[in-house]
């Protein structure tokens, strides 16, 4: 039966007011974002506890020095944590494994930018390409931070394992842990760049992670020995961790 | 009522296991020397009566390792995630600073400690009652199973004690309940996955009537908790394989 009444007027259905999802509050509102920050450390603080005063700074005119300043953290981090990778192996690895865990971020960042940039604007994004670095620089300084973090959890299980498979899995957790708060970031500080849609980043996201995956293989060996610094073989990351898997030997019974 | 606001002695254990939460919050608010020596005493001594209860069935100098060893546990996984867990509360909504962090877990091994403390009479008890180990494991079979799962029990109940006390300590300072939960379970997971792997390494606890009484087995930094379980679950998958 139809119920629709001919001589009223077509008056589309309204949306309930708690339906409609509100977008982030503009950033600056606040005063205390608004407030510089001065120093790697304040940046350090700032990611932490107040993410949008950080995004906040990376828009003003002149953010150079606290993007330079950030990217100076996120690569000390990442050597401090390099040296607790490398402590696994010792010898040559205590400063190769800084030395390309460092690099393999950087590296990978720089090759992930311009498709973040490309991936915003087809977004609708209205970013730009220095806001896309500062935001890029949060997710490698907060990555950084995170695994400074778990290092001491990283150290002690280094020293009571033999099995570089197993070290290889723990450092990949934290990775990916580390990883899901620093995209989460890029996320916060991409909602106020009044996108149409986040299938762009989404993409972007999944691109970051396959390549910094890459690298740890292309890097290799990050957690073991192996006789020359870099691979001689090319391997895609998943072959080379079904190789880990095989070369694993299996573990002795332990006394009780 | 009036709560009194007491320096360390024993009321304050007390106002602890009450969860008097303006007691709680005064002492997550400053760096004391004296308040954080404290807690740490109060871990070294409940937990180390805890832990020499635990060891006693196995030998008398057993029982002195594992007093040692059962705090220091608690210490060090402490000390080993403060940075992590003071990092990942502002990420998952609570914005407390590294100081209130640390505190408030040391606070929560406080209170898991003296009820351990106060359990340990009836865990050495209850071993001084047990038939003594045997060099057969499987005559001691049987007590061995049901002292290993009163430690269960009695561990589990501290540990939920401790972490209801913690929770409400986190909202109590940050006014965020769901924040609070969601830190308590990361932090749960954190101090978990570090703490069984320093378990692991200062084995022996209950002790092998077969195998010497020692501080630390000398295969200590030989595998680690997490393999070893994979590996004993590989195993008994391919025991049921012809």
């Amino acid at each position: 039966m139809n119920t629709t009444n001919p001589s009223s007027p077509p008056i589309p259905p309204q949306i309930p007011p708690s339906l409609i999802v509100p977008g982030p509050a503009p950033l600056g509102e606040n005063p205390g974002e608004r407030e510089p920050i001065r120093s790697p450390i304040g940046a350090v603080e700032a990611i932490l506890r107040q993410p949008r005063r950080l995004i906040f700074q990376l828009r003003q005119p002149g953010s150079g020095p606290l993007l330079g300043g950030m990217l100076f953290v996120a690569v000390v981090c990442s050597l401090v944590y390099g040296v607790v990778v490398g402590t696994f192996s010792m010898g040559p690895q205590v400063w190769a494994a800084p030395v390309k865990i460092a690099a393999g971020l950087m590296i990978s960042a720089l090759i992930c930018l311009p498709s973040l940039y490309i991936f915003t604007c087809l977004s609708g994004s209205q970013a730009r390409l220095a806001e896309m670095c500062g935001l890029l620089a949060g997710l490698l300084m907060l990555m950084g931070i995170l695994l400074v973090g778990f290092a001491p959890v990283a150290w002690l299980f280094s020293q009571s394992t033999q099995s570089a498979a197993w070290m290889g899995a723990l450092h990949l957790l934290f990775w990916l842990i580390s990883t899901s708060f620093g995209l989460r970031f890029v996320h916060a500080g991409f909602s106020h760049s009044q996108a149409r849609s986040r299938a762009g980043l989404c993409t972007w996201i999944i691109l970051f992670v396959l390549v910094t995956l890459q690298m740890t293989t292309a890097l290799r060996p990050l957690v073991g020995k192996a006789d020359t610094l870099l691979p001689t073989e090319k391997k895609f990351f998943i072959t080379h961790w079904a190789d880990c898997l095989k070369a694993a030997p299996p573990a002795q019974p332990p006394m009780p | 009522m009036q709560t009194r606001l007491s320096g360390p002695d024993l009321g304050t254990v007390g106002a602890f296991l009450r969860g008097e939460l303006s007691h709680l919050r005064a002492w997550s608010e400053g760096w004391q020397l004296g308040r954080m020596a404290f807690c740490a005493g109060v871990i070294c001594v409940g937990a180390g009566l805890y832990g020499a209860a635990m060891g006693c069935w196995r030998a008398p100098l057993a029982a002195l390792f594992v007093a040692i060893k059962f705090p220091l546990i608690i210490l060090l996984t402490t000390l080993g995630n403060t940075l992590l867990n003071a990092m990942l509360a502002p990420l998952l909504g609570l914005n407390i600073s590294l100081r209130q962090s640390f505190l408030a877990i040391l606070i929560s091994f406080t209170i898991v400690s003296a009820i351990l403390g106060a359990f340990s009479p009836l865990i050495a008890f209850m071993v001084w009652n047990a038939p003594p180990m045997t060099p057969d494991p499987a005559q001691s079979a049987g007590t061995y199973t049901f002292i290993q799962l009163s430690h269960v029990v009695v561990i589990a109940f501290a540990g939920v004690a401790g972490n209801l006390r913690l929770v409400q300590l986190l909202r109590e300072l940050s006014g965020n309940a769901a924040g609070a939960r969601r830190v308590l379970l990361v932090w749960l997971a954190g101090n978990l996955f570090l703490g069984s792997q320093l378990t692991w390494i200062l084995r022996p606890f209950i002790g092998s009537p077969g195998l010497p009484v020692e501080f630390l087995r000398p295969t200590a930094f030989q595998g680690n908790f997490y393999e070893t379980v994979f590996q004993g679950l590989l195993r008994l998958a391919n025991a049921d394989q012809p």
